[in-house]
């Protein structure tokens, strides 16, 4: 499954990724998240410890959780800030946690946390507005890292029908 | 020298981590007269009050755990509210996280420079260091250990007055570890660190195995 989810509150960029998916024959699910009460990871490491795989927060992050463990790719509709992803973006990576477990390993040459779930999704990003791309970039690049999985890219939303491409 | 510092963790003050290196590093950094203020993004009604303290000081220190590679959710809603000062003020950053080698901290360090830049800020360089996920959960006498090096960086900042130093630099530890690191430590993390991650969460009150899938 690859899922899109827009944490921006504008549905017409998640439209015209729909619209250009159904024009290129992907199939995505969309998930609007723009008026969803997602709150910021508050670093209990809880999903670790206490309540493993399990957030503490209890908001709508849940219910997008259960979907992301069984996506192939995810890819996120942000809008920026400071040069960056949007808080709302960026809370829903930070809530990503419970994804991976307290234990570690090393992949390569850097230590990992070993992952919940059997796979983990491809990672790509949406932003809307001005942000500094080649950084969005090498992040989401990181973040794959973090995932086991691979980076799909950082895009603008002038840029949709390239992002589509690559799903 | 006066030094308004936030610690941008979303974590409650008495758990955070980011503040027991505050603590220690503040030791250092008031040791020849130098004085700071302290604030906590985690409380929400504080944030007027740095606000104040940030537009009235050209002296800032953010110190920050590093948040899937970049700075925390909470601290970058805080900080969209900020406009850019271009007055000459200095923002320098303490950026911790949990992995040790330096290489994790790149990414999130890149950042910071942009961030400065974005709050019309001059940048004052990053005090990077990671393998700080376990301070809250040390005693008092390993937890010591563990922070009191930042004591020196404290001493450090005063001196120079930024994070731009060899001494700052060199205070990462290394980029990434060798192989026979790699292995032994490898070892210790599949024995030892779990047999330590289970006793800690045994003590949180977790009956689960910490390999446990909520969700199918």
């Amino acid at each position: 499954m690859i899922l899109v989810v827009n944490t921006t509150e504008d549905k017409e960029i998640s439209g015209k990724v729909m619209e250009q998916a159904k024009v290129m024959g992907k199939d995505v699910k969309v998930i609007e998240a723009g008026n969803k009460k997602i709150g910021n990871c508050i670093g209990c490491n809880y999903c670790w410890l206490k309540t493993p795989g399990e957030c503490t927060v209890k908001d709508d992050y849940e219910e997008i959780f259960k979907e992301i463990i069984h996506a192939k790719e995810l890819w996120v509709i942000s809008d920026t800030a400071l040069g960056f992803i949007n808080h709302k973006g960026k809370n829903f990576f930070d809530r990503i946690l419970p994804i991976a477990t307290m234990y570690l390993k090393f992949k390569g040459k850097e230590m990992r946390h070993v992952a919940r779930y059997k796979s983990s999704p491809d990672v790509g990003i949406i932003y809307s507005g001005e942000a500094d791309k080649a950084y969005l970039n090498r992040w989401t690049e990181r973040c794959a890292i973090n995932f086991e999985s691979k980076s799909l890219g950082a895009y603008s939303t002038e840029n949709i029908k390239e992002a589509v491409a690559c799903m | 020298m006066h030094v308004v510092i936030i610690n941008g963790s979303p974590r409650v003050k008495e758990f955070s981590n980011t503040d027991k290196i505050l603590a220690k590093f503040t030791e250092g950094l008031t040791e020849n007269g130098t004085t700071f203020e302290q604030y906590e993004v985690s409380d929400r009604k504080q944030w007027d009050a740095i606000r104040t303290a940030y537009n009235t000081n050209k002296n800032i220190l953010m110190a920050i755990p590093l948040y899937v590679e970049n700075i925390p959710g909470l601290l970058l809603e805080f900080l969209k509210t900020f406009a850019p000062k271009n007055d000459g003020t200095q923002l320098s950053f303490i950026l911790q996280g949990g992995f040790a080698e330096g290489s994790q901290l790149r990414c999130g360090e890149a950042y910071l420079e942009i961030l400065a830049k974005e709050l019309g800020c001059e940048y004052g360089g990053t005090l990077a260091k990671g393998d700080n996920f376990s301070i809250r959960f040390f005693g008092e006498q390993t937890r010591e250990r563990v922070t009191s090096p930042y004591k020196e960086m404290g001493r450090e900042f005063a001196a120079q007055g930024n994070f731009k130093s060899e001494a700052c630099r060199k205070f990462t530890g290394p980029e990434t570890f060798p192989l026979m690191i790699r292995i032994l430590v490898g070892a210790m993390f599949a024995t030892v660190a779990r047999k330590s991650f289970k006793k800690i969460a045994a003590g949180l009150g977790c009956t689960k195995s910490l390999k446990y899938r909520p969700y199918k």
